[in-house]
């Protein structure tokens, strides 16, 4: 309990930390906002186009094509916002030895890491992410209740934990090798595909490769499935399941790749 | 002109030294095609065409434009300048003895002739793993033209480029435009959805603009589709080609002068 107040409050100082030096540069605040921003509008002029010429994808409609994308833009906002900077700057770290800093302090490095660079000026995009929702939700005509909503946050949350795990996962491979082996390459191709094809379009080999191996495929497709009431018991477990699984991958990855470390030289 | 294609030739050579580099970029041409796959495989499960399209012309247009957009890494161009100019030793390329924009437009011409076999032998190997009955015209004017065009698609991209990085002349914080500019570009290139399947309104607006006839037209032209743009689509591609050079030689002389060397 204490170790998590003492968190909180690192956390705390972290963000007023890196809010007075993005207010520095006005543009450079919004550029994640404009930049992601602009990338589901094009997912959404896209398949506004894919929509003029047929009614339905598989069994997904325009409707739930666009609480899909919404609802990935609402988790990559959640990772702009919270830990997408500082996980990103993990590999430089660990190159450099910059990592050593952060191993002398008295909180946990990861944490340290992972909080450290948080964007505020994302945080529209959670807005807008919201608006898309709300505009896919007025298509079908769906009106969920107070427990819909709280599942559909439940599964927002828990896939954000596991965007959170792929990250460190993919970014703490140079405490193992020298080179990064175009990890990131791997992440942003599956990220890219996930973002513009639902989970329920996977069959075969490439349900194996993005419900198992690299989960993106249900990431946003989960909390559509739950709010959309498409989402059947066995489906829930296995999203739980698959979370706690890359967690514990993350925590297990992480700690042994700290004893690889061998500071600079690394 | 030999020194241009020295520099080409460096720049093929230094292709070689990532290897690794090369080898992914051919897998991941895959990424644009597995999309186009399984998402129109979907819709074609309930129908035999969308718009103008079969599954097979689908799948054969999604291939000619991914191997085209595979050539166009003019990206680099603009990150390259900006980076120079950010930490001032863009002097690098004031001082050899070649013209600048000359210089980057030859290093492009290297890297594309360099990849070229291998996103072809790509291609090809797509082909077979989806099984796709690949439609090519068999035209040859419409393969000259698409080949033109493509030819200077790729060129007016990287003077579009070369364009936007040396606005970092002027302003320091372009970085963020260009980020823009390359989720815009994947939609208005065609990349994510043929431009075909557009409202009329909003193709006819396309067609006046460059970004038609950088990936989408030759695609479509390589899959058999558009014959009736051929000619005039190299003519379109040209004028952009000259008037975004003109810009360049206006803002350059007008931009170079705020040039320190001294980082900013």
């Amino acid at each position: 309990m204490g170790n998590l107040r003492k968190n909180i409050r690192v956390l705390k100082e972290m963000v007023y930390l890196r809010f007075h030096r993005m207010v520095v540069s006005r543009l450079d605040f919004f550029a994640p906002f404009f930049i992601d921003g602009i990338l589901f509008v094009v997912q959404l002029l896209a398949f506004n186009v894919v929509y003029s010429n047929v009614d339905k994808i598989g069994t997904w409609g325009h409707g739930e094509m666009v609480l899909y994308i919404g609802t990935f833009s609402l988790i990559n906002a959640i990772n702009m916002v919270v830990y997408f900077f500082g996980v990103n700057g993990i590999p430089s770290k660990i190159k450099s030895g910059e990592l050593d800093l952060y191993l002398s302090k008295p909180v946990s490095p990861l944490f340290h890491l992972s909080f450290e660079k948080t964007s505020p000026g994302s945080l529209p995009l959670a807005a807008m992410g919201i608006c898309i929702i709300l505009y896919g939700a007025s298509i079908l005509d769906v009106k969920p209740g107070i427990a819909q909503i709280i599942q559909y946050i439940f599964w927002v949350l828990v896939m954000s934990v596991l965007y959170y795990d792929m990250e460190v996962i993919i970014r703490s491979v140079p405490l193992y090798t020298v080179s990064m082996a175009r990890m990131e390459q791997i992440e942003e191709v599956g990220i890219d595909l996930c973002m513009k094809l639902p989970g329920t379009a996977f069959y075969g080999i490439y349900k194996v490769i993005f419900y198992i191996i690299l989960p993106y495929g249900i990431m946003a497709t989960l909390p559509v499935q739950s709010i959309i009431s498409e989402m059947d018991l066995w489906t829930g477990i296995y999203g739980i399941f698959i979370v706690i699984i890359f967690s514990c991958i993350t925590c297990a990855v992480w700690k042994y790749g700290l004893k690889h470390y061998n500071s600079a030289s690394s | 002109m030999y020194k241009y294609w020295e520099i080409s030739k460096t720049y093929m050579k230094t292709q070689l030294v990532w290897r690794a580099d090369v080898i992914f970029n051919m897998v991941f041409t895959v990424t644009k095609i597995l999309f186009a796959y399984l998402l129109w495989g979907m819709v074609f499960k309930d129908r035999d065409m969308a718009g103008m399209f079969s599954f097979n012309g689908m799948l054969s247009y999604y291939i000619a434009s991914s191997f085209l957009s595979q050539l166009e890494m003019s990206g680099g161009i603009s990150a390259e300048i900006y980076d120079r100019i950010r930490n001032g030793t863009f002097s690098k390329y004031m001082v050899i003895p070649a013209g600048i924009e000359r210089y980057f437009l030859a290093m492009e011409f290297g890297i594309v002739l360099f990849y070229i076999p291998f996103d072809f032998i790509a291609a090809i190997i797509w082909i077979f793993i989806f099984r796709v009955n690949f439609t090519f015209t068999m035209d040859l004017q419409v393969i000259v033209c698409a080949a033109v065009i493509a030819f200077l698609g790729l060129l007016f991209m990287a003077q579009l480029n070369y364009l936007l990085g040396i606005m970092a002349l002027k302003f320091p914080g372009i970085q963020t435009f260009l980020m823009i500019k390359d989720n815009l570009a994947m939609l208005i290139t065609g990349g994510i959805v043929p431009l075909a399947l557009f409202p009329e309104s909003v193709i006819n607006i396309l067609k006046i603009l460059p970004f038609y006839y950088v990936t989408y037209l030759p695609a479509m032209l390589f899959s058999g589709f558009c014959r009736e743009e051929a000619v005039s689509g190299i003519f379109i591609i040209l004028f952009w080609c000259i008037v975004v050079q003109a810009v360049i030689n206006v803002l350059w002389k007008k931009y170079v002068k705020k040039y320190q060397g001294a980082g900013i």
